[in-house]
């Protein structure tokens, strides 16, 4: 190996990988571009395999690989030509969920196709039953927005007009849609143009021997942070508290991770059949998750490709909650199932791999979506919006407080910005006091954020979790606080839950309720598990998270012992 | 996974009883892997012998 080469290379396609999402989030319209984030962007060699990718959302960069390949079983790689644009969103042919669309240029050098540019975009509308693409009642896929299969939205570097006619016509904004689509070719014409002339510059035959040697250098070392972990079967299981049809049912998310020598196999029999509801997890959700409990429990200075992700091999059984069977609905699979079967496979390696994992963390993106017709503009919005929660206690410090949950790697979109795009008034956004498991390490506090309606009505909808079933702490931690979305109608003086107010099914996800002038929402965001008996928490720690506020005086001394100096 | 005859659309998908891989029939690949037991279609030998092993390591640890 030329290793010298090879960290060239490698620095150069991951930096070309971020130049990709700034280019993205510069010129995107919507909110979860410009502002959260919720994108990824990387290179494929012809193969389908991920070459490179930029630390964008982990969800998207472990379903990157299964994504380009399930294209390419079906658009063959001899009818790809020099400027197509191939987009394609459907869960049930290795896709993510109906809001992530996945775009992929070939890169050409001399007429010979050596491989992609690829770019992954949650679009924030997408048609179906609910404006803002998740709807929390759910029981197709037909209400959950367009499912588009692999086609060329760009052929030999031409808009395909009448795909273009077709995608637009299926959604609520679609000047904001043309304009997210177009950053995301905006941002596979970059990667395709750049890496056109990294191969000009070292020639064909050097980047296909070094590449080579780069997912077998991921590969090695990723397998020798495997054989350090003892050998064995480790069990574990989570419970998601209902699927938005039927409250009062629970879906079990079972692990069994086998793990031997250098490679690990995450078996999830066991695991509850597909709900009726939209929490289902596609195959590309599946593996993507056991992609990312991989990759946060070892080296984080491996190079991310797919050779990172040789020695790693998925069994999801099909017609479960962890891979859903067609026409199943399952939006809520890549935001909601995915954290949790993270933290369930870390819960899994806990006895092996204690200072490697953490309590549970909130695991939900909160996904409260919304659209209506602007009172100003008379112009149809959407947004979808994800909150942040508190992650789980580790070994060696607390959880994090108010950070998007494992599968994200988003950010939440300012106040300022909010406020200015939407018809919505923040009133308030503070973190929850005690929301965070007590333990040695404790868990990281969620938030709470109120708004006021400033428009005729909103309709909302969200899917989210973690109301009823609380983040689990680890070695003695507590469990850490749950969310709530509550509603104060114009005129009332009381909070309700929208089962009271609106008569859902459930509290954490429902459709189309109708949010008036002058209503407010509230919405309350879980925290992270507690990790290791709280009585061994540094005194002078718990004195600190009493001072700043993350816990009463009253809770410090239940789970502390805390005395006032 | 199985397309129309005009290749328009999905007739029916078939995914591993083990692994949940889809299974595309008109894939020479896929055709040459796959193995049926039981009545259950599998990608590979490898994953009806896990499946196998599974099976007899859960029955063990119920008796």
């Amino acid at each position: 190996m030329d290793f010298v080469t090879m960290n060239i290379l490698e620095s150069s396609m991951v930096s070309l990988c971020k130049e990709m999402g700034i280019v993205l989030m510069k010129t995107s319209y919507s909110t979860i571009f410009n502002e959260a984030l919720d994108f990824t962007c990387g290179l494929a060699d012809m193969n389908g395999d991920m070459i490179a990718v930029a630390d964008y959302c982990p969800a998207q960069i472990g379903g990157m690989p299964l994504l380009v390949k399930s294209c390419l079983k079906e658009i063959p790689i001899d009818e790809i030509e020099e400027g197509d644009v191939i987009l394609h969103n459907d869960p049930y042919r290795g896709g993510l969920h109906t809001p992530e669309h996945t775009f992929f240029k070939p890169i050409f050098v001399d007429g010979e196709i050596m491989g992609f540019a690829v770019a992954i975009g949650h679009i924030a509308e997408v048609g179906g039953m609910a404006p803002g693409g998740f709807c929390g009642e759910a029981t197709e896929i037909f209400q959950e927005g367009l499912r588009i299969p692999p086609v060329k939205i760009k052929k030999r570097g031409k808009d395909n007009i009448e795909v273009w006619k077709l995608l637009l016509a299926n959604v609520r904004t679609p000047r904001v849609n043309y304009g997210d689509l177009r950053a995301l070719i905006a941002a596979v014409d970059l990667g395709e143009k750049q890496m056109t002339q990294i191969y000009k510059k070292y020639g064909k035959e050097k980047i296909k021997e070094t590449v080579n040697d780069l997912l077998l250098y991921s590969e090695r070392r990723m397998r020798a942070e495997l054989e350090a972990i003892p050998d064995g079967i480790y069990a574990f299981s989570d419970t998601i508290e209902s699927d938005g049809i039927d409250a009062e049912r629970t879906y079990t998310v079972a692990v069994e991770v086998h793990k031997r020598g250098g490679e690990i196999i995450v078996d999830y029999h066991g695991s509850s059949p597909q709900a009726s509801g939209p929490i289902n997890a596609t195959l590309g959700v599946a593996t993507s998750a056991a992609y990312n409990a991989v990759l946060h429990m070892t080296d984080p200075t491996i190079p991310r490709n797919s050779g990172c992700f040789r020695p790693i091999r998925v069994m999801a059984p099909p017609g479960t909650i962890v891979n859903v069977d067609f026409p199943a609905p399952e939006v809520g699979g890549n935001t909601e199932t995915h954290p949790r079967i993270v933290g369930t496979i870390l819960g899994a390696m806990a006895p092996a791999i204690p200072n490697r994992v953490m309590a549970a963390e909130g695991a939900t993106h909160c996904n409260f979506v919304f659209g209506g017709v602007d009172a100003d503009t008379g112009e149809y919005f959407a947004c979808y919006d994800l909150e942040a929660v508190g992650w789980g206690g580790r070994a060696f410090a607390d959880g994090n407080d108010g950070v998007d949950s494992i599968n994200g790697n988003c950010r939440i979109t300012p106040v300022e910005v909010y406020e200015t795009r939407f018809p919505w008034r923040i009133e308030s956004l503070a973190f929850n006091v005690d929301a965070g498991g007590a333990g040695e390490f404790r868990g990281g506090v969620g938030y709470t954020k109120q708004m006021l309606c400033l428009n005729d009505e909103i309709i909302c909808s969200q899917m989210t979790d973690r109301h009823l079933l609380a983040p689990w702490g680890l070695n003695g931690g507590t469990e850490g606080g749950v969310g709530a979305t509550l509603v104060m109608k114009n005129g009332r003086e009381d909070w309700q839950t929208m089962r009271e107010a609106y008569g859902k099914a459930s509290t954490s996800r429902y459709s189309n309720v109708s949010i008036r002038r002058g209503d407010r929402v509230r919405l309350v965001t879980p925290g992270g598990g507690g990790y290791g008996e709280p009585a061994k928490r540094d005194p002078a720690a718990v004195a600190e998270d009493v001072r700043e506020g993350y816990v009463s005086k009253a809770a410090a001394q239940k789970h502390y012992g805390y005395q006032e100096a | 996974m199985k397309f129309s005859l005009n290749g328009l659309y999905i007739e029916s998908y078939t995914k591993c009883a083990n692994c949940g891989v889809l299974i595309y029939e008109a894939s020479a690949e896929d055709s040459a892997r796959k193995k049926v037991h039981d009545g259950s279609i599998y990608c590979s030998e490898e994953c009806v012998d896990w499946k196998l092993a599974r099976d007899a390591r859960r029955a063990k640890a119920a008796v």
